[in-house]
């Protein structure tokens, strides 16, 4: 797991705004970032749905500013119009995490396998660009990504697997 | 009255410290050509003004943002309502403009009356709510009131159903974003 202490200084270091529905997948990362003092004005907004977590975004990032998201898998399905006729559409820079569920080690977890199955068919399709999060590299993967959503000025995802932000 | 007329109302009530998200749909298209350019004219995003205004709400919070939006587009996203309300801050205003329909699509009706908006609004607490029949001779005092409380505000008007045969917005939403952008990063 990457250190939840280091992950959500490095964030807030470079992000005034995270927002996201949560999954256990974030775990850690979530509890640390409860009780984190923020030194640079950190905001986390707590999102009824994921397209509302990327309208919230597309607002952050209208004004300029860099905006991170956090969610599910399950929750690519929610925002296809957001990122369609939203992020894309109006060039808006934005990292997301996606937890990556449905594959082996959620082979009990049948509601997570499809979505699973098709994750990266559906993010190639939609054009949006993906990587992702790894334990050992993780600073040079949040900044690549980082890089990638300003020089697209798109949306881009960051793939999370079980134990990378959970233990 | 109709929207565009209460659209219309709100040129002498707002200056450059006001942004304007309005939802797809006849309600953007009535902004850019009612009010003073650019403000974020939303041209898809069914069900999101409200969370988009919010966004722009915390990242700027020396302007006012107001969120025009209608009963359509608020009932996709209702559970927006609950985050901003949540959140409450007090740069945000959100007006709804309620014709019943989905009148860019033609007409149909939406499910909008089954809410009771006074309640509604009322039970969030949120300082200023409020839920009545738009009418020529109160909006400019109602929409005052609305937009100078110190909090977060919302104020639901019913309207006459109308579609005024405006133009198209001619930016394209790429180009929308790169001047909200720079006004708002001056």
């Amino acid at each position: 797991m990457i250190d939840p202490e280091a992950f959500v200084k490095f964030i807030d270091e470079n992000y005034q705004f995270i927002c996201g529905v949560p999954c256990s997948y974030f775990k850690e990362m979530l509890i640390y970032l409860e009780t984190y003092e923020s030194k640079n004005e950190l905001d986390h907004f707590l999102a009824t749905r994921e397209d509302e977590a990327i309208a919230l975004a597309s607002g952050v990032a209208l004004s300029g500013k860099p905006a991170l998201v956090y969610m599910q898998n399950s929750g690519l399905g929610n925002i296809g119009d957001a990122l369609t006729s939203l992020a894309q559409l109006y060039k808006l820079p934005m990292l997301i995490l996606v937890s990556y569920r449905g594959l082996e080690p959620d082979k009990d977890f049948p509601e997570h396998s499809v979505m699973g199955d098709v994750t990266e068919s559906l993010l190639e399709a939609m054009k949006i660009p993906y990587s992702e999060l790894t334990v050992d590299n993780w600073e040079v993967d949040m900044k690549n990504a980082m890089k990638k959503t300003v020089e697209a000025s798109s949306p881009v995802v960051l793939l999370v697997r079980l134990g990378v932000l959970n233990q | 009255m109709k929207g565009i007329e209460v659209i219309f109302a709100l040129k002498n009530l707002i200056d450059e410290n006001d942004v304007i998200v309005s939802s797809n749909g006849n309600i953007s298209r009535e902004v850019f050509h009612t009010l003073p350019r650019p403000q974020v004219y939303l041209r898809g995003s069914m069900g999101l003004p409200v969370p988009v205004g919010l966004g722009l709400a915390q990242a700027n919070p020396d302007k006012r943002i107001i969120v025009i939006t209608g009963d359509g587009n608020f009932l996709m996203g209702l559970g927006s309502i609950v985050t901003s309300a949540f959140y409450k801050p007090k740069n945000l205003k959100i007006l709804i403009l309620d014709n019943a329909q989905y009148y860019t699509t033609g007409g149909q009706q939406t499910v909008s009356s089954a809410i009771n908006y006074s309640e509604f609004l009322e039970s969030f607490k949120i300082g200023f709510s409020r839920s009545k029949k738009a009418s020529p001779d109160l909006i400019e005092e109602d929409l005052t009131e609305f937009l100078n409380y110190d909090a977060f505000s919302a104020l639901h008007l019913t309207i006459q159903a109308s579609k005024e045969n405006l133009a198209n917005i001619p930016w394209h939403p790429e180009e929308i974003a790169e001047k909200i952008i720079a006004r708002l990063t001056k």
